[in-house]
C-alpha cells in the first residue's frame, strides 16, 4: 500500500488560522529545503529558523518558521522538516503547487497514516505506539488518553494482555498434549476444563473492570442522597442552575431518579437527585428509591444531606442502602434556619451559585475521581474489544464434553491472539508441550 | 541393459510402497536392496501406529499400500489409544512380529511383479537433468524413466555408542557414502540424528514382579481390509526407571555420545533419549518403559523409552537398576545413529526434485522419523511417478492439507522444510475433525481405483460405501419438530425448527440398540459411530468448507497494493518470503514455500479490516 519516495503533508488543518504547519519525510528532504530557502540545512538539525520561502521564479512565497530533523532522530526515522507558513490556505495551495513543480520524483502527497507508518517501518514506534497515537488523535476519553500518551511516551510496554497470551499458549499445550501424546503423560480432562475456567475467569475480570471505566468516559457521577426533605432537589437545582426538580415542604416529595449533566471548570459531571430515604415510603417512592440504591454502584461521588432534623438511626440507614465508601462529601442543609457546630460543610438555599460551588469544591473531587480511574485502565479499546472477542467462546468452550472440539475451538482464540499480538505456530505450541511435558519414548 | 518405467532404490517402507504402488499401476518396476534381509525391516520399534501415525497410515491402505496389511498379518498384540475421545484421535497400535513381518513382506513382494535387484546403488544417471537410470556396484548400468531414492538413513550413515563410532545406516548394514557423494553434490542436506534402545533377552527378564499390558483387541485393526487378527496375542510388560538409575546416568552422561559432544546434528525432541529425559526431567521419580516382545517366536525384548547412546558398560549397568531387569543380558546395545537427510524443500509439490526431472524423494531421507510417515511419503511419490508416466487421473484435491495427512506432511515438508526428523501429531492438522481414519474410504473415494484393488477389497468399500448411502438416506427422511423431540427426551433448543434424523444423531447415545429404538433402522456400530461424529462435526465441516470457500473465492484477490508488514499475526519468515516474492494474488502467494494457509486467510483479514485497524 505504502512505497518509498519523499512524502509531505499538512498537519494542521487547512483552514485560516494563525499558522499551517506542513512536515516532509524522505531522502529528499534537504533537496527541497534548498531549493525553497537557498540554504544548507544539513548541520541544522532540530533548530528553528525563520527563513524565506522561494518560489522558483525568486520571488517569495512566505517568511516563516522551518525546523530539520536529521535522520534517524526524527519522528519517522527518516529526514524530515516541518514548515510553519501562514495560516492561509492560499499560501498553502501555492506550498504544495511549488512542491509539485520542483518535479522530484517520488515527491508526493502522503497517504492516511503513512508518517506513523514509517516510524514504525523504521523502529521509531511499535505497532502498538503507532496505534496509540491514533487513538490518541481520535481521542475517546480522557483516562484512555493518558494511557495511549504512557504507551506513546514510554514506549511499548508489554501489553497488559501478554500473560493472558502466554496461559492460552499454554493451555493449549496442554490440550495438544493430551490429545497426541497420551501415552506419555497422565492427563486430566477436568484439571484442563478448571484451567480454561481460570482463562475466560481472568479475561472477563479484565475486561469488566476495564470496560466499565471505558464506557463511562470522562464523566464524573456525583449522586444526592439524604432523608427526605433535607433539601437535596433544591440543591441539585441550584447545581444544575435550572428549576428542574420539583421542591415542596412535602416529604416524599421526589420519588424517580433525576439526572442533568454539567461542565464546571472544563470538566464533566452528571448530577443525580434521588428520592429521599424515610422508614415509611409510598409505593412509588419505594420504586425510585430502590432504582437509585441500585444505580449508586456506578457513582463516583455522593452528596450526603442531613439537617438538624435527621437522626443517626436514618444516616446509618442511608449508608447500608447505597454502595458507597469514602467517596462522598457530608453536607448539613439549612445552615440559615440551623446552626451546626460540625466540621461538615454547610450550605443553604440563599448562597449564590459561585459561593456554593466553592463550597462544594466539585474539581477537587473530580481530581480524586480521575486518578483513581487512571489507576485501573490498562487497555485502550481496542484491547477491549479483542477481550469480548475472546469470551465469546467462554461458555462454548466450557459447556462441551468433547475435548476434539475444545481443542478446535481454542484454536481460533489462538488465530486471534496471533492477529493481535504475533504469530503463534504450531512450534510454539510443539516448544511449550516438548518442555513442560516429557514426551516420547 | 534393462529398461524399467521405475527403479526404486531402497526397500524400507517408503521404497515398498513406491515400488508396490507403481507395479499395481502397471509400471515396469525395478526394486533395489543392498540385501534380501533388510525386505521389511523395522529397523527401530517393532509396532506400527499411533495416534497420528494410524492416521498416515490408513490413507496409505486406502491408497492401495500394504504396511496396514501387511501390519495386521504379522500384529501380535493391539492397543486403541485415546479411545475416550473422539474417533478423529483414535489412533491404534499393533505390536509386530519383527520376522513374520519381514516374511510377509518378502512373500509379497515374490508374488508380484515387482523385479527385485539384490546390489548398492552407486549413482544415479541422468542427462540433461533428467533420469535415465542408476549405477550399481555389481549390476552396472540400469536404465529407467524414473528413480525413486528412499535410502532412509543409510546417507554417510554412522552409528555411535558412547564413544565408539562406526560407519553403517543402522546395525548390521553398511552406510551408503558414494550414494551420497551424488546426494550432497546435487541438493541441499543437512545432518540429523535419531537413536535406538538396547535389546534383551526374554529369558534374563523377571515377569514374575512385573504388570502385564495385556493385548486390547476391539476389532479395530490397522487396515481397513482387516476382519481378524488370528495370530496368538502376547502381553507386553511395564517397569520403570528410578533414581538409582538416573544417578548412573547422570554420572556418566561423559560416555554419552549426544551428550559428550561427539553427535552435533539434530535429534527429535518428541523421541527424547534416556539421557535427556534425566536431564530435563531429573525430578520425576521414574520414567516408564514398556517391555515389548519382539516376536513369538523371538527370544528378545525391545525396552520402549529407554534409547541411548551411552557406553555399553554404562547400559548394562543401568538397565540392571531397572525393577524386573536386576538380571538383564543385552543381545544388541542402543546407540545413536547420524546420516545425511535432504532439505524438503528441494522438492516440489509432488516429491519430484526441483534440479533433476524424474527424480523422486521419498522416506526418511526427507527429513522424517517413523515407518507410517515413510509409508505415506513412498505411495505418495509413487503415484506421482505413475500420474507423470501414464498421465492417468488423479483428484490431487485429496493431498491438499484439509483433506488427508499425507497433505499435511507433504505440505510442512516441501514449504516449511524440517530442523529436526518429522514426525505426524493429529495436531499438525488444521482440520482433525475431518482427517479421521474411519473415514479415509470416504475422502478417497473418487480415487479408489479397480486396478489397485482386488475383487474383494473393491467390493467390500462399495458394499459399505452404498450401505451407509442407503441410511443417511433414510435418516434424512425422517422429520423432527422441537416437541417431537421433547416428547422423545431429547433437550433442544425450542426454535420451530424441523431436524431431520441425521441432525438428531449427534443427540444420541450411539448405541445400535438406541439407534434401533429411535430411528427403527439397523446398523453395525463402527458405521454408528462413523456417521454419529459426522453429524457431530457437521458444523465445524460447514465452517471448514467456507472457509475453504472463502479462500478458492478469493484465489484472485490483488496484492499488489498490499502492504505485508502491516499485518502482525505473519512470522517474520513469512514477511519476507511474501516481501520478497511479491505475489500478485492470493493463489501465488499460497504457492510460495511457506506460506501456510492460516497466512493466507491473515491476509484476507486484513484486508477486509483494512482501514478499522491502526494507522
Ligand atoms: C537406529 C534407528 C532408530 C530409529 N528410531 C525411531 C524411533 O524411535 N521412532 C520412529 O518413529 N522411527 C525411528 N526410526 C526411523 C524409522 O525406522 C524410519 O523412519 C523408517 O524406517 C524409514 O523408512 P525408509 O523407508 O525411509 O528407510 P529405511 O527403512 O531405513 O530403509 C532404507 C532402505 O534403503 C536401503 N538402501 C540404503 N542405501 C542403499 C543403496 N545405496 N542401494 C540400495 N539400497 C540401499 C537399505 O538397505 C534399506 O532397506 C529409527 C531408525 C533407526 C535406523
Ligand atoms: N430554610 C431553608 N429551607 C430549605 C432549604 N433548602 C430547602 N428548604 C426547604 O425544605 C423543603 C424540602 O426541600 P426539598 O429540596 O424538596 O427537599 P428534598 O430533600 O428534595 O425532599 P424529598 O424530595 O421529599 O426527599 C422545601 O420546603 C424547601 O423550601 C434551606 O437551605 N433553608
Ligand atoms: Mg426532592
Amino acid at each position: 500500500m505504502f512505497n518509498t519516495g519523499t512524502i509531505y503533508s499538512n498537519f494542521t488543518p487547512l483552514v485560516k488560522s494563525p499558522v499551517i504547519g506542513y512536515r516532509i519525510s524522505g531522502e529528499d528532504v534537504l533537496l527541497i529545503l534548498k531549493k525553497l530557502t537557498k540554504r544548507n540545512f544539513s548541520e541544522e538539525h532540530s533548530i528553528m529558523k525563520l527563513v524565506e520561502l522561494h518560489n522558483i521564479d525568486g520571488t517569495i512565497l512566505d517568511k516563516c518558521n522551518v525546523v530539520y530533523f536529521k535522520s534517524p532522530n526524527s519522528f519517522t526515522g527518516e529526514d524530515v522538516c516541518e514548515i510553519f507558513i501562514h495560516g492561509s490556505p492560499l499560501i498553502a495551495s501555492q506550498l504544495e503547487q511549488l512542491f509539485k513543480d520542483f518535479n522530484i520524483s517520488g515527491l508526493r502527497l502522503a497517504q492516511k497514516g503513512e508518517f506513523s507508518f514509517r516510524s514504525v517501518l523504521n523502529n521509531k514506534y511499535s505497532l502498538k505506539q503507532a496505534k496509540a497515537i491514533n487513538l490518541i488523535i481520535n481521542n475517546e476519553s480522557f483516562s484512555s488518553l493518558e494511557y495511549n500518551k504512557k504507551i506513546l511516551f514510554e514506549g511499548d510496554p508489554v501489553s497488559g494482555l501478554a500473560p493472558l497470551r502466554e496461559d492460552i499458549v499454554n493451555l493449549f499445550s496442554e490440550i495438544t498434549a493430551s490429545i497426541d501424546f497420551v501415552d506419555d503423560e497422565e492427563f486430566n480432562f477436568k484439571k484442563i476444563i478448571k484451567k480454561a475456567r481460570d482463562f475466560f475467569n481472568n479475561c472477563n475480570k479484565l475486561l469488566h473492570k476495564n470496560r466499565t471505566k471505558i464506557e463511562q468516559k470522562n464523566i464524573c457521577k456525583i449522586m444526592l442522597i439524604g432523608p427526605v426533605n433535607v433539601g437535596k432537589s433544591t440543591l441539585f437545582n441550584k447545581i444544575i442552575d435550572k428549576d428542574r426538580a420539583i421542591v415542596t415542604e412535602i416529604k416524599g416529595t421526589t420519588r424517580d431518579i433525576l439526572s442533568n449533566q454539567i461542565i464546571d471548570d472544563g470538566k464533566k459531571f452528571e448530577i443525580f437527585d434521588t428520592a429521599g430515604q424515610r422508614s415509611k415510603q409510598g409505593r412509588i417512592e419505594k420504586f425510585g428509591y430502590k432504582k437509585a440504591q441500585k444505580l449508586s454502584k456506578e457513582i463516583d461521588h455522593f452528596f450526603v444531606l442531613k439537617d438538624k432534623n435527621t437522626n443517626k438511626a436514618d444516616l446509618k440507614q442511608l449508608f447500608k442502602d447505597f454502595y458507597i465508601n469514602k467517596n462522598f462529601t457530608m453536607l448539613e442543609t439549612k445552615s440559615d434556619q440551623f446552626s451546626y457546630n460540625s466540621k461538615n460543610i454547610k450550605i443553604n438555599h440563599n448562597l449564590n451559585r459561585e459561593d456554593l460551588f466553592k463550597r462544594i469544591n466539585l474539581s477537587s473531587i473530580y481530581k480524586r475521581y480521575i486518578a483513581h480511574k487512571n489507576h485501573k485502565l490498562e487497555f485502550n479499546s481496542s484491547e477491549i474489544e479483542f477481550l469480548e472477542r475472546i469470551l465469546e467462546y467462554e461458555s462454548d468452550i466450557l459447556n462441551e464434553r468433547d475435548i476434539l472440539i475444545i481443542a478446535q475451538l481454542m484454536r481460533n482464540i489462538l488465530d486471534d491472539f496471533s492477529y493481535e499480538f504475533g504469530y503463534i505456530n504450531n512450534e510454539d505450541v510443539y516448544d511449550r508441550v516438548f518442555s513442560n511435558f516429557c514426551i516420547g519414548k | 541393459m534393462e529398461h524399467y518405467d521405475v527403479i526404486v532404490i531402497g526397500a524400507g517402507h517408503a521404497g515398498l510402497e513406491s515400488a508396490n504402488i507403481c507395479e499395481k499401476y502397471g509400471l515396469k518396476t525395478a526394486l533395489i536392496s543392498k540385501n534380501y534381509s533388510d525386505l521389511g525391516k523395522l529397523s527401530c520399534n517393532p509396532s506400527i501406529g499411533g495416534v497420528g501415525k494410524t492416521h498416515i497410515a490408513s490413507e496409505v491402505d486406502i491408497l492401495g499400500g500394504v504396511i496396514c496389511k501387511i501390519g495386521d498379518k504379522s500384529a501380535i498384540h493391539y492397543r486403541v489409544l485415546n479411545l475416550s475421545k473422539g474417533p478423529a484421535v483414535w489412533g491404534v497400535r499393533a505390536q509386530i512380529d519383527r520376522d513374520l513381518y519381514a516374511k510377509n513382506v518378502q512373500k509379497y513382494i515374490k508374488s508380484s511383479k515387482i523385479e527385485l535387484i539384490e546390489d548398492e546403488a552407486i549413482n544415479i544417471l541422468q542427462t540433461n537433468k533428467k533420469i535415465i537410470g542408476v549405477e550399481c556396484l555389481y549390476a552396472g548400468k540400469i536404465r529407467s524413466k524414473v528413480v525413486i531414492l528412499t535410502t532412509g538413513t543409510f546417507l554417510n550413515g554412522k552409528i555411535y555408542f558412547g564413544n565408539e563410532v562406526k560407519e553403517a545406516g543402522r546395525i548390521g548394514n553398511s552406510s551408503s557414502k558414494k550414494l551420497a557423494r551424488f546426494i550432497n553434490k546435487n541438493f541441499k542436506t543437512m545432518r540429523l540424528k535419531t537413536g535406538t534402545p538396547p535389546r534383551i533377552y526374554t529369558q534374563s527378564i523377571d515377569y514374575d514382579i512385573l504388570d502385564p499390558q495385556p493385548s486390547e483387541n476391539y476389532g479395530i485393526f490397522l487396515s481397513y481390509f482387516t476382519k481378524q487378527n488370528t495370530n496368538k496375542n502376547i502381553n507386553c510388560y511395564i517397569t520403570k526407571t528410578n533414581n538409582k538409575t538416573h544417578k548412573i546416568i547422570r554420572d556418566n552422561l561423559d560416555k554419552s555420545a549426544m551428550y559428550s559432544g561427539i553427535i552435533k546434528s539434530q535429534g527429535v525432541r518428541y523421541c527424547p533419549s534416556i539421557e535427556d529425559k534425566v536431564t530435563k526431567f531429573g525430578d520425576r521419580n521414574g520414567h516408564n518403559i514398556f517391555l515389548e516382545p519382539e516376536g513369538l517366536n523371538s527370544d528378545l525384548v525391545y525396552p520402549n523409552g529407554i534409547s541411548n547412546s551411552l557406553d555399553k558398560k554404562i547400559q548394562l549397568k543401568f538397565l540392571r537398576s531397572i525393577k524386573g531387569l536386576e538380571k538383564c543380558e543385552v543381545d544388541q546395545f542402543g546407540y545413536a545413529v547420524e546420516y545425511d537427510s535432504v532439505d524438503p524443500r528441494e522438492l516440489k509439490n509432488n516429491f519430484e526434485t526441483k534440479k533433476i526431472e524424474n527424480f523422486f524423494l521419498a522416506g526418511q531421507i526427507n527429513g522424517t522419523t517413523g515407518y507410517e510417515e515413510a509409508a505415506g511419503q513412498g505411495i505418495y511419490a509413487g503415484i506421482h511417478a505413475v500420474i507423470k508416466m501414464k498421465k492417468v487421473k488423479f483428484d490431487n484435491k485429496v493431498f491438499e492439507r484439509d483433506n488427508s495427512y499425507i497433505g499435511v506432511l507433504v505440505d510442512d515438508l516441501t514449504k516449511l522444510g524440517v530442523t529436526e526428523p518429522y514426525r505426524m501429531f493429529t495436531s499438525r492438522a488444521e482440520n482433525r475433525l475431518k482427517l479421521r481414519t474411519d473415514n479415509s474410504y470416504e475422502r478417497f473415494a473418487i480415487n479408489i481405483n479397480r486396478k489397485i484393488f482386488n475383487k474383494t477389497d473393491y467390493n467390500l468399500i462399495y458394499k459399505n460405501i452404498d450401505n451407509e448411502k442407503k441410511i443417511i438416506s433414510k435418516l434424512e427422511s425422517l422429520k423432527y419438530s422441537p416437541n417431537d423431540l421433547m416428547k422423545k427426551k431429547i433437550k433442544v433448543k425450542k426454535d420451530g425448527k424441523i431436524r431431520n434424523g441425521f441432525e438428531v444423531l449427534k443427540f444420541l447415545d450411539p448405541t445400535t440398540n438406541n439407534f434401533k429404538k429411535f430411528f427403527n433402522i439397523t446398523i453395525n456400530q463402527k458405521l454408528l459411530t462413523k456417521i454419529y461424529f459426522d453429524s457431530k462435526y457437521e458444523v465445524f465441516y460447514e465452517r471448514e468448507r467456507k472457509s475453504y470457500d472463502q479462500l478458492n473465492k478469493n484465489k484472485k484477490m490483488n496484492l499488489t497494493n498490499i502492504d505485508f508488514n502491516k499485518i502482525p499475526s505473519l512470522s517474520r519468515e513469512i514477511l519476507e518470503k511474501l516481501n520478497k516474492y511479491k505475489p500478485v494474488n492470493l493463489h501465488d502467494a499460497g504457492k510460495i514455500s511457506g506460506i501456510t494457509p492460516s497466512a493466507l486467510f491473515q491476509i484476507i483479514k486484513h484486508k477486509r479490516n483494512k482501514g478499522t485497524k491502526v494507522a
